[in-house]
């Protein structure tokens, strides 16, 4: 089969302005036109039955009928070649030192808002700064335990970060079930690809997991602890635990007991948990200390963590980090904490909070991307560019109200993929999310999860607005 | 093992086994329509009363439906979505339990019940009710031998395996009652005693168990009430019968306790060990006719029981059964 299609003015993955495949993609279109159009159907379905029969699937909230549904995956590899993995490695490496020293300051001497490098307003009012945790010293100082970064690339082919998921990252479950899925389709084909693995990532998390329980216990009782069965990501909570060998909990499986341990209820009676993978925010863990009408966490929880009894990955509070205003300050922190200039730019952002910026964005909110500061998912933002005058008039209003709580953006032209759609090829976009593990060294898992916008034209890659994906193939060369 | 484990992989089983026993009773029921000799002015639904009383759906269906013809019956019982006990709700929350805990059973276990869910969700029940499908009642059927069979040789027998042994066992001691209990409400229907329809109904009862081919090996003298009671109740071998199903469920708990079988641990051992020696050592009048009734009727009420001691001291939470509860709502 031949991928052929216009490139149009974007910057495309797989061919370059003059339509040849880039070096490092030329491998797989050489081999991929060996196949027929038949045979790639064929491929194509078994792996869509084999996702819905095996129940890789997210879950869709308010739709009574179906409510689960697998996240379309598309069979054309984004392929990434080794130098520019390196330079996109070092450059998260990086942001997650800054991240991390970040938190550990403002939980303790906030030495970064006393000399003025983040203003102490933004800090105070990030709805995500727990001010129950100052002063709490955390396991071997990690707070962002897991990390996906979310990357675009602009029209010239720059890798820029989008935002940083310190919280709750999801979405790596898919990144080896794709690339899974792509070995069964293409067994021939994988060895000779010089494609590194993905695989490896349950044993990293482990890793990183048992080097944070209290006290350097050996052998820690490590559970993954999950809002339940609901949950849009459950598939791949149990998935990570069952990977992991170890048991996935709830919070009704948890129980702190008066000696402020964490214990789960097991048929033999209870038994203590030393390190938990929570994939529950801070507001819903422990209705002691925060959300008291919250039925998914864990009574005492906090007090437990505080105590030193519990490892907790992410570590409370991360989510000041994630503030898409706090995103703004990266690359400040990065020449605070570490004295480098950051190698992986931002997008160029305006901060509302700012007077000047709040003017330009008033005037200019037709042209840039606003969002809301905490929200995810794809919700809560403004495509000025592709809005209504209305919509553009009622956000500038809610940025008036609360300068603090938006951003805005520049639209970013994001690169294209080729992608196979019903018209055949095609070009759409993608980002790209990266995985990074912070345990006993920093490892970035050279893949990562590439979205894909299906739509035509579109630039929302979230799966819950309609967003596939594919897999990811960081080469060992750079052809 | 985590209590909610232990909870999801009782239900998981039992449901998986409802759904096999009301595909079968609805199955045999619809074929001995198909061969019996009645007028055709004569309603069916008398042949379905013994079937919905015994397993306390009667009212729940007369509520729901004023077309009281077979295919609504078949309906109810396998795509009716108001009906906890349905095949579809059943296949729903096994799929639900599974997918609670689909880290711990083995993704064999788990593609099965999504399969199936994922087939049954696919189905036209108009069509189904309509024809009395056959290959559906089978599908469903394999179905769950299927799964029994990948417990048995994919999922490590340990603490967990035994969970299910005794959702499933408890739940298959409990039908089979429920059927023997049918041919009462069948008895309140015929006026004059009958010898031919008798034997018809106690051979109706031997296929809604799978037992008619079982106990024609024992006994190949003539379908007599008592013998067949005797049968469903007692036999040692026959995999359906409530002793056998009691004796499997003992083996589970004591194999969790690590208690041996001659001693108790708990309170759900010692009422079993009790239920358990009572049907061993029943005097033969108390399987005859009436007493027997009293007998059948104390045993339900036992396994019910047993169900919620086990479930105070594994799953440390009330047992519920949604099926149960709409009973004593509308009781």
């Amino acid at each position: 089969m031949q991928i052929k299609y216009d490139t149009e003015s974007f910057f495309d993955e797989m061919f370059d302005e003059n339509g040849r495949p880039r070096p490092h993609y030329k491998n797989f279109v050489d081999r991929f036109s060996e196949l027929t159009e038949s045979e790639f159907n064929r491929k194509r379905e078994a792996v869509n039955l084999s996702f819905l029969q095996q129940g890789i699937t997210f879950t869709v909230y308010g739709n009574q009928e179906s409510t689960e549904r697998i996240f379309p995956f598309d069979m054309i590899p984004r392929i990434i070649a080794d130098s520019e993995w390196k330079q996109m490695a070092r450059g998260l490496e990086q942001r997650i030192q800054a991240l991390n020293l970040f938190l550990k300051d403002v939980y303790h001497e906030q030495k970064i808002v006393k000399d003025g490098v983040v203003p102490a307003e933004i800090l105070n009012s990030s709805k995500h700064f727990r001010k129950e945790i100052v002063g709490l010293d955390v396991p071997r100082d990690i707070y962002v335990h897991i990390c996906g970064t979310d990357l675009i690339r602009d029209n010239k082919g720059e890798y820029l970060v989008l935002e940083d998921n310190g919280r709750c990252p999801s979405g790596v479950s898919y990144m080896i079930e794709n690339r899974q899925a792509m070995k069964r389709a293409f067994p021939r084909f994988f060895p000779k690809a010089g494609v590194r693995s993905v695989l490896d990532y349950p044993e990293k998390l482990l890793s990183a997991l048992q080097y944070i329980a209290p006290q350097g216990k050996a052998n820690p009782t490590v559970a993954v602890l999950t809002p339940g069965v609901y949950n849009s990501a459950y598939f791949e909570h149990c998935f990570l635990a069952r990977q992991m060998g170890v048991e996935i909990v709830e919070g009704r499986d948890l129980v702190v007991e008066s000696d402020d341990c964490v214990y789960m209820r097991t048929t033999e009676g209870l038994k203590q948990v030393d390190v938990l993978y929570r994939r529950i925010d801070d507001d819903f863990i422990d209705p002691e200390v925060f959300r008291k009408d919250s039925l998914l966490g864990v009574p005492g929880l906090v007090r437990a963590y505080k105590k030193g009894n519990i490892g907790l990955a992410n570590a409370l509070g991360t989510g000041v980090a994630d503030d898409k205003v706090m995103y703004c300050f990266v690359p400040d922190m990065i020449k605070y904490y570490l004295g480098e200039d950051a190698i992986l730019n931002n997008v160029q952002t305006w901060l509302p909070y700012r007077k000047a910026d709040l003017d330009y964005v008033l005037a200019n909110a037709d042209k840039l991307v606003i969002k809301a500061a905490n929200e995810a998912g794809g919700y809560g933002m403004l495509i000025g560019p592709h809005a209504t005058k209305a919509e553009v008039e009622e956000f500038k209003a809610k940025v008036k109200a609360a300068p603090r709580e938006f951003i805005a953006q520049t639209p970013i032209s994001l690169s294209r993929h080729p992608t196979y759609c019903d018209e055949g090829f095609g070009g759409r976009h993608i980002d790209l999310r990266p995985y990074i593990i912070c345990g006993e060294k920093t490892q970035i898992i050279p893949g990562g999860l590439t979205r894909v916008a299906l739509k035509k034209g579109s630039l929302v890659v979230n799966s819950s607005q309609g967003g596939g994906s594919k897999d990811t193939w960081v080469l060992y060369s750079d052809e | 093992m985590l209590c909610r484990v232990a909870d999801s992989l009782f239900w998981m089983a039992r449901y998986i086994e409802r759904a096999e026993n009301t595909v079968r009773l609805v199955d045999v029921t619809l074929q001995t329509l198909l061969e019996s000799e009645h007028a055709p002015e004569e309603d069916p639904y008398k042949s379905w009363i013994p079937i919905l009383s015994s397993l306390g759906d009667q009212a729940l269906f007369e509520s729901l439906y004023e077309d009281k013809s077979s295919t609504n019956i078949t309906e109810f019982l396998t795509f009716n979505t108001e009906n906890p006990s349905s095949v579809l709700q059943c296949i729903s929350a096994a799929r639900e339990n599974a997918r609670m805990i689909r880290d711990q059973i083995s993704s064999e276990m788990w593609e099965v019940i999504n399969r199936t869910y994922l087939w049954i969700k696919k189905q036209d029940p108009a069509k189904v009710c309509d024809e009395a499908d056959y290959a559906f009642f089978q599908h469903i059927k394999e179905f769950s031998q299927l799964f029994q069979g990948l417990v048995d040789t994919t999922f490590p027998h340990q603490i967990g395996f035994e969970f299910v042994k005794i959702g499933a066992n408890l739940e298959r001691a409990d039908k089979t009652c429920r059927i023997l209990d049918a041919k009462r409400y069948m008895l309140q229907d015929s006026p004059a005693k009958d010898d031919a329809l008798d034997n018809a109904q106690w051979a109706a009862i031997l296929r809604g168990c799978s037992a008619h081919e079982a106990y024609r090996r024992v006994y190949v003298a003539d379908i007599e009430g008592d013998t067949v009671r005797d049968f469903l109740l007692r036999s040692r071998d026959f995999p359906r019968s409530v002793l056998y199903c009691l004796t499997r469920t003992q083996l589970a708990l004591h194999a969790i306790s690590k208690c041996p079988i001659t001693h108790f641990s708990n309170e759900a051992e010692r009422r079993l060990g009790q239920l358990i020696a009572r049907l061993n050592y029943a005097n033969p009048n108390d399987l005859n006719g009436k007493e027997a009734s009293k007998l059948i009727e104390s045993i339900e009420t036992d396994l019910g029981e047993i169900a919620v001691e086990i479930s105070k001291r594994y799953m440390f939470s009330e047992i519920v059964d949604p099926a149960e509860d709409l009973e004593q709502a509308q009781a």
